[in-house]
C-alpha cells in the first residue's frame, strides 16, 4: 500500500512537471502578447515603445528558454511576478485560494447535508413517489445553467426583495462575520444547487447497490431493523464511492466556481485564472492552473487511497 | 440457462426494453427529445409556412409582444423569437450530440487499448487522462479560437465560417470530454479480460483488435451509452457557460446559449427572452439526464428485480 | 394559499426595510466600475478604471477638460509663445525644438505634506526615459531633452520638436521622488517595487483631493479625503469604487443599492443602460455623454475586391445608418462621417456625407461589375459571389447587434455578409496586428481631441513583418496626400491654418473611405438622483478629476 502511494506520489510529480511545460505551451501559443493588448488602449503607442516593452517582458525571447528560466525560478522558490496584479504570484494567490477554499468547502457542506438525507431515503423504497421526486428535484438542479440560476437569485433576493446582498465578499468598511456569511449565502446556493443533484443521485445510486448485497440480505434475514441496516451496514459502503466522487471532484470544483465567482464578483481562484489567461499574465496563469491541476491529482490520489483504505477488498502489490 | 431464462422474460434486449418502459420520466425524456429535435429539423419548414425568416432583421419591430405572426415575440433586433429559438435548438442539439458522440468514440478507443494491454501503457494512459482532465479548458479554447484552419490542413473554403465556429467548439469539448468514457471502457475492459470467454477466444487465437472489437467492446457497450447520453445534455450546458463568457457558439448563429446570454441584458425590459432559452436548455438538459438514467437502469441486468 | 400569504409578508417585509444607502448620511459614496486596474502606477499601462480611480489621487500637469480644452491643473499656467513661457529654440541637426516653462502650483503638496517640487519632475523625467522602467507610452519622455531647474516650483523642459500641441503634457505623470528614488534605484526592478503597487495606500502618492486607505485587488479600493489637499474641500468624506465585471451583476448591485453609481467612463454598454432607462428612469439621473470614440468598419485593402474605392463607397451607401443609431440606440450616439467628432473644433461641416441610398449602392456594384445572381447575391463576371466576412470582437452584445444589423443591410444590395467574431485578445493580439483578417473588422478607436492620425492612417504606420508588426494602419491604407497631410498638421502652429488642413484631411478620408465611419459611441453615467456636479467629459481624462465639484443635492 505504501509503496502504491509513493509510486503515485511519484508519477503525479512527473505529470505534474509535463503539465507545466503543456500549459506553458497552451499560454505561449495563444495569439497576441501582453504589448498587443496594450496596443488596444493606446492608439498612440510608437513602434519603438513596443519593441522596447516586448524585450522588457522578455517577450521576444524563445518559448522553451522562457520556460526553463520560469521552471528553473520556481524550483529555487521564486513564482515571480504577477504583471495583470502588480505584486509577487505568491500575494495575490493567497486570497484568492482563502476565499475559494471558503466557497467551496461551503457550498460542499450544503449540498452533501441535503443530498445524503435524501439520497437514503430515496434508495430506501426505489421507484416510489418520493423517489421519483427526489430523482427529479436531483436533475432539475444539474440541468439549470450556473449564470442563469445565480442571476435569477440575484434578481430575487438581492433586488426584488433585497434580503441579501447581490455580490462581493463583504460590506466594504463594516466588516465582521456575520456580514461575511451573508454575502456568502447566494454564490453557496448557486455552486450547491448543482451539487446537491449530483451528490443525491450518487449516494442513492450507491446506496440501492448496497442494500442490494447478499451481506446485507442476510442482515435483513437474521432480522435486523431496516433502520438499523441502513444506518450501520448500507450508509457506511455507500460512503466509500460518495467519498471517491468527492475527491475526484475537488480539483474540478476548485478551478471551476468561474462563472459563480463572476456573476457574484466573487474573487476567488477561478476567476483569477481566467483573468490571468486572458490578460496573458503568465506567471500567475501558471501558478494558478499548476495549483488547480495539482489539486485534481491529489483528489484522483486520495480517491484511490480512500477507496483501497474503506474497501478491504482491494489490495495493491 | 440462457434458453430457461429468455423463455420466461424474452430476449436480453426486449427485457432491457420493458425495463426502460417501466422508467416514466426516461420515457418522457425519450419523447421530450424526438419531439425538440423533429421541430429542430422542421425549423426550416415551419419558417416558410408561417412566413418568417430567423435571419431578417426589423428595427421598427424591435421586442414586440407575442402576436398571431410572432407567437412568443420578437427579439431585440425584431426577429421572430420562435423561430430563432428552433434554429438554436438545431445549433444546441447538434452540438451536444457531435461532441458526446466524438468524445464517446476518442474515449472508446484509449479505454479499450488502455485496459487490454495493461501495465505500463496502461499507466501512461491514465496519467495522461488525469492530466486531461485537469487541463485548463480557457486556455485551449482561445488557441482553438485562434488556430488557423487552413494550417491545420482545412481548407477554409470547404465551410462557412458559421459552421468553423461550431466545429470548433465540438472539437474543444470532445477534446476535453473524451475522459469519462475512456475510464469507464477502461474499467469494463479490466474486469471483461478476465472473463471465461475473452480468455476462451484469445486461445483460439483471436488477434488483440478482434478480441476488443468482437468481445470486449459489444460487453462494454452499456457504460458507453449512458455516459454519452448524459454528456449530451452537459455539452448543452456547457456551450452555454462558454458562451456566457463571450466563447461559444458567436452570433449570428443562434444557439440557445448565446440567446440566453443575450437575453440576460435585457432581463428587466423584456424577461420573456430570458425565459424561452433558459427553458428550452432545461427542458433538454433534464431529458437527456432523465433518458441517460432509465438507460442505465434498463442496460444493468442487475436491476432486474426491481 | 399559505404561499401566497407568505409571498406577500415576504414583499411587505421588503419595502418596509429602509434601504441602507437612505439611512445613511450622504458622507460616502460607492461608485461601480466594470474593470480593475491592474496597476495603479500612473504611467505604466493605459487604462480606464485606472484613470477614473487616480483622477479622485492624482491631479495632471496639464489635462483637456469637459470642454475639450487644454488646461493647467499642477501648473500655474500653459506655457505658450504669445505669453513668452515656450520659446523656439534650435537644436544642434538644425530642427526646431521649444523650451517650455511651467510653473508648479505654490501650494501643491503631496498627500505626505511634502512640496511638490521641480525635482519631482526632474525624476519623472529619469524615470520615464528608462528603457527598463516599464512605462508604456514613452514618446513624450523620449523628445524631452533635457528638464532644467530654475528653482523649486520652476522647471524648464526641452523638447527636440514644435508641434501644435507642444505645451500638452498630459502624459507626464509627476511622480514623488522623496518616496519612489529609492524603488527606482535598480531600474529593472522599479515596476516590481514601486509604493503604487508594493504600498498603494501610502500617502505620499497621493496629490488630489482624495488618497487611496483600502485596496483589495479585484474587488475594490477605499478612498478618503486628503488632509493636505489644497484645492477646495470634495463632498464626499470616503469613495467607494467596486469593481464588477460582470454587467448583469453590475446593474443588480446597482439596484439593490450596493453601488450609488456607475461610472459611464468604464460601465454598462449603452444599450442595457437604454433598457435600464425605460424600467428605471425615475430612480436614476442617466447622461449619455459623447465619447471621442470612433466605431468604425476597418478594410483590408489588400484584398482585390475591397480596394476598389466603388465597392467600399457601395457598401456604406448601403448603409442606414441613421435608423440604426435612432432604433438600437435611441439616437443616443452619433453617426460619424469620419475620424473627427463634431465636437472638435476642427471638425469640417462641409465634408461629404454617405446619406443611405440603396440604389446608388447597387449601381456602383453594378459598374463595378457585381451583377445580380441567383438567391439574391450578386455575382462579379467570373460567376463567383460577391460574399465578405466581417469579424469583430465576441462576446460584445452592441457590437454584435450592430453587426447584425449591418448584414441585413448588406443583403439587401445583394452582399453576402458572413459574420465571424473572435475574442478580443485573439482579434487585437493577431488578427488585427498581424493583419490577417480577410476583409472587415469593426472596431473602434479611443482618442483625445485634435487627435493626428499617424498611428492609424499614415503609411509607415501599415503593420508589416519589416518593421515587426508595428502601427495600427491595420487595413493597410497608403495615401500621399494623407501622409503630407498628417506631417503639416503635426507642425502647423497657425489655429486657422491648421483648421484648413484639418478640413482637408477630412474630404481626404471622406473621398478615399479607408474605413467606413458608423458612429461615435457615448459613455452612458448611472448617476443617483441627490447627486450634482458631475460634468462627464468624452474623453480618456475622466470626470474624476473634478471630483470637488460633486455635491449632494440639498
Amino acid at each position: 500500500m505504501l509503496r502504491h502511494i509513493f509510486s503515485r506520489l511519484i508519477q503525479s510529480a512527473v505529470v505534474l512537471a509535463v503539465m507545466s511545460f503543456v500549459i506553458y505551451s497552451l499560454i505561449g501559443l495563444m495569439p497576441g502578447d501582453p504589448v498587443d493588448l496594450m496596443i488596444a488602449h493606446t492608439p498612440g503607442l510608437t513602434a519603438e515603445d513596443q519593441r522596447r516593452l516586448r524585450e522588457l517582458h522578455g517577450l521576444d525571447q524563445p518559448l522553451l528558454g522562457r520556460y526553463l528560466a520560469w521552471a528553473g525560478n520556481v524550483l529555487q522558490g521564486d513564482l515571480g511576478y504577477s504583471r495583470l496584479q502588480a505584486r509577487p504570484v505568491l500575494d495575490a494567490l493567497l486570497p484568492a485560494l482563502g476565499n475559494s477554499l471558503i466557497l467551496l468547502v461551503a457550498s460542499l457542506a450544503v449540498a452533501l447535508a441535503i443530498a445524503l438525507p435524501l439520497g437514503v431515503l430515496a434508495a430506501m423504497r426505489p421507484g416510489s413517489v418520493f423517489d421519483t421526486f427526489v430523482n427529479m428535484i436531483a436533475f432539475a438542479g444539474i440541468s439549470m445553467p450556473v449564470f442563469w440560476l445565480g442571476l435569477m437569485l440575484i434578481v430575487v433576493f438581492a433586488v426584488l426583495l433585497g434580503w441579501l446582498p447581490a455580490g462581493g465578499v463583504e460590506t466594504i468598511g463594516g466588516g465582521g462575520l456575520a456580514d461575511r456569511a451573508l454575502h456568502l449565502v447566494l454564490p453557496v446556493v448557486t455552486l450547491a444547487v448543482a451539487g446537491t443533484g449530483q451528490y443525491v443521485r450518487h449516494v442513492r445510486a450507491a446506496m440501492i447497490e448496497i442494500l442490494r448485497q447478499d451481506h446485507i440480505r442476510t442482515a435483513q434475514a437474521k432480522g435486523c431493523s431496516r433502520r438499523r441496516i441502513v444506518m450501520h451496514h448500507a450508509l457506511r459502503n455507500a460512503m466509500i464511492p460518495v467519498t471517491t466522487i468527492l475527491a475526484l471532484d475537488i480539483g474540478a470544483m476548485f478551478s471551476g466556481a468561474l462563472i459563480t465567482e463572476t456573476v457574484f464578483a466573487y474573487p476567488g481562484m477561478g476567476k483569477l485564472i481566467y483573468d490571468a489567461v486572458m490578460g496573458n499574465d503568465y506567471n500567475l496563469a501558471l501558478a494558478g492552473l499548476l495549483l488547480a491541476t495539482a489539486m485534481t491529482l491529489a483528489g484522483n490520489l486520495l480517491a484511490d487511497i480512500a477507496y483501497a483504505w474503506l474497501d478491504p477488498r482491494i489490495s495493491y502489490r | 440457462m440462457m434458453d430457461g431464462l429468455s423463455r420466461r422474460q424474452g430476449s436480453p434486449a426486449a427485457r432491457a426494453i420493458k425495463r426502460f418502459r417501466r422508467h416514466r420520466l426516461a420515457v418522457a425524456g425519450l419523447v421530450v427529445i424526438l419531439l425538440l429535435t423533429l421541430l429542430a429539423l422542421a425549423a426550416p419548414l415551419l419558417e416558410a409556412w408561417r412566413g418568417v425568416d430567423a435571419e431578417a432583421v426589423n428595427l421598427l419591430a424591435r421586442n414586440a409582444s407575442p402576436s398571431l405572426a410572432h407567437p412568443l415575440g420578437t427579439d431585440e433586433l425584431g426577429r421572430d423569437v420562435l423561430a430563432r429559438l428552433l434554429r438554436g435548438g438545431q445549433v444546441s442539439l447538434a452540438v451536444g450530440l457531435a461532441a458526446a458522440l466524438v468524445a464517446a468514440v476518442i474515449g472508446t478507443a484509449i479505454g479499450l487499448v488502455s485496459g487490454y494491454l495493461g501495465g505500463r501503457f496502461d499507466a501512461v494512459i491514465m496519467r495522461l487522462t488525469d492530466g486531461v482532465v485537469a487541463l485548463p479548458l480557457l486556455p485551449l479554447l482561445i488557441v482553438l479560437a485562434a488556430a488557423d484552419p487552413a494550417k491545420l490542413g482545412l481548407a477554409p473554403d470547404l465551410l462557412p465560417p458559421e459552421a468553423q465556429g461550431v466545429l470548433r467548439i465540438v472539437l474543444i469539448i470532445a477534446l476535453v470530454g473524451w475522459t469519462t468514457v475512456a475510464r469507464l471502457v477502461r474499467a469494463a475492459t479490466l474486469s471483461l479480460k478476465t472473463r471465461d470467454f475473452v480468455r476462451a477466444a484469445i486461445a483460439a487465437g483471436a488477434g488483440p483488435g478482434r478480441v476488443m472489437r468482437r468481445h470486449i467492446l459489444p460487453n462494454a457497450a452499456s457504460p458507453i451509452i449512458v455516459a454519452t447520453t448524459l454528456s449530451v445534455g452537459n455539452v448543452i450546458l456547457l456551450e452555454s457557460a462558454l458562451s456566457f463568457l463571450g466563447l461559444g457558439i458567436q452570433p449570428p448563429v443562434p444557439s440557445w446559449g448565446n440567446m440566453l446570454t443575450g437575453a440576460l441584458d435585457q432581463v428587466w425590459t423584456a424577461p420573456s427572452l430570458a425565459v424561452w432559452p433558459g427553458l428550452m436548455i432545461f427542458i433538454t438538459v433534464l431529458a437527456f439526464n432523465f433518458l441517460g438514467d432509465g438507460l442505465q437502469d434498463a442496460l444493468d441486468p442487475r436491476s432486474e428485480d426491481h | 394559499m399559505w404561499i401566497k400569504r407568505l409571498l406577500f409578508s415576504a414583499l411587505a417585509a421588503a419595502f418596509l426595510l429602509p434601504a441602507p444607502s437612505q439611512a445613511q448620511e450622504r458622507r460616502q459614496i460607492t461608485i461601480g466600475i466594470s474593470q480593475f486596474p491592474s496597476t495603479f502606477h500612473p504611467s505604466i499601462d493605459a487604462m480606464m478604471a485606472k484613470s477614473y480611480i487616480l483622477g479622485l489621487t492624482r491631479r495632471p500637469l496639464t489635462v483637456y477638460d469637459a470642454d475639450w480644452t487644454l488646461i493647467c491643473m499642477l501648473c500655474v499656467e500653459l506655457p505658450t509663445l504669445e505669453n513668452g513661457q515656450a520659446v523656439l529654440t534650435e537644436l544642434e541637426d538644425g530642427r526646431q525644438g521649444v523650451a517650455l516653462t511651467y510653473r508648479l502650483l505654490p501650494e501643491a503638496v503631496w498627500g505626505d505634506g511634502t512640496p511638490i517640487t521641480s525635482a519631482d519632475a526632474v525624476f519623472t523625467w529619469e524615470v520615464g526615459r528608462h528603457p527598463q522602467s516599464g512605462v508604456s507610452n514613452a514618446e513624450l519622455y523620449r523628445r524631452i531633452t533635457e528638464v532644467e531647474v530654475v528653482d523649486d516650483k520652476t522647471f524648464i523642459l526641452h523638447v527636440d520638436r514644435l508641434t501644435f500641441a507642444y505645451n500638452a503634457i498630459n502624459d507626464f505623470n509627476l511622480l514623488p521622488a522623496h518616496v519612489e528614488r529609492e524603488a527606482f534605484a535598480d531600474p529593472a526592478a522599479y515596476r516590481q517595487r514601486s509604493l503604487y503597487d508594493a504600498d498603494p495606500t501610502n500617502p505620499a502618492l497621493s496629490a488630489g483631493p482624495y488618497r487611496i486607505t483600502e485596496m483589495r485587488h479585484g474587488s475594490h479600493v477605499v478612498l478618503e479625503r486628503n488632509p493636505h489637499w489644497w484645492g477646495e474641500q470634495a463632498a464626499f468624506e470616503r469613495i467607494i469604487v467596486r469593481a464588477i465585471e460582470n454587467t448583469q451583476a453590475l446593474e443588480a448591485n446597482l439596484l439593490s443599492g450596493q453601488v450609488d453609481m456607475i461610472a459611464g467612463e468604464s460601465g454598462l454598454p449603452i444599450d442595457q443602460v437604454l433598457a435600464f432607462e425605460q424600467r428605471h428612469g425615475q430612480r436614476f439621473q442617466i447622461h449619455y455623454q459623447p465619447n471621442l470614440s470612433y466605431e468604425h468598419v476597418d478594410f483590408n485593402l489588400s484584398d482585390p475586391i475591397l480596394s476598389q474605392l466603388p465597392v467600399r463607397q457601395a457598401l456604406l451607401y448601403a448603409l442606414d445608418r441613421e435608423a440604426l443609431v435612432q432604433q438600437l440606440f435611441q439616437g443616443r450616439q452619433q453617426v460619424a462621417h469620419g475620424t473627427v467628432h463634431p465636437l472638435d473644433w476642427v471638425h469640417a461641416e462641409d465634408v461629404p456625407v454617405y446619406e443611405y441610398d440603396a440604389r446608388r449602392a447597387g449601381e456602383l456594384l453594378d459598374e463595378a461589375g457585381f451583377r445580380p445572381g441567383p438567391g439574391g447575391i450578386r455575382r462579379d463576371a467570373e460567376g463567383r459571389p460577391l460574399s465578405l466576412t466581417f469579424m469583430s470582437t465576441g462576446g460584445n452584445r452592441t457590437r454584435e447587434l450592430v453587426q447584425q444589423v449591418l448584414q441585413a443591410q448588406w443583403r439587401q444590395i445583394g452582399v453576402d455578409v458572413r459574420i465571424n467574431n473572435e475574442p478580443p485578445r485573439v482579434l487585437f493580439g493577431e488578427t488585427l496586428t498581424r493583419r490577417r483578417f480577410p476583409h472587415m473588422v469593426m472596431f473602434a478607436w479611443i482618442s483625445s481631441p485634435e487627435n493626428v492620425p499617424r498611428t492609424t492612417l499614415h503609411s509607415e504606420s501599415i503593420p508589416s513583418e519589416e518593421n515587426g508588426w508595428a502601427g495600427q494602419n491595420y487595413g493597410g491604407y497608403a495615401n500621399e496626400e494623407m501622409d503630407r497631410l498628417i506631417g503639416e498638421i503635426e507642425v502647423e502652429l497657425d489655429r486657422e491654418a491648421r483648421r484648413e488642413k484639418w478640413r482637408r484631411l477630412q474630404h481626404l478620408y471622406a473621398e478615399t473611405l479607408p474605413a467606413l465611419p458608423l458612429f461615435f459611441r457615448s459613455d452612458a453615467h448611472i448617476m443617483p438622483l441627490w447627486l450634482e456636479g458631475v460634468r462627464p467629459t468624452g474623453h480618456q481624462y475622466p470626470a474624476t478629476l473634478w471630483v470637488e465639484e460633486w455635491r449632494v443635492r440639498s
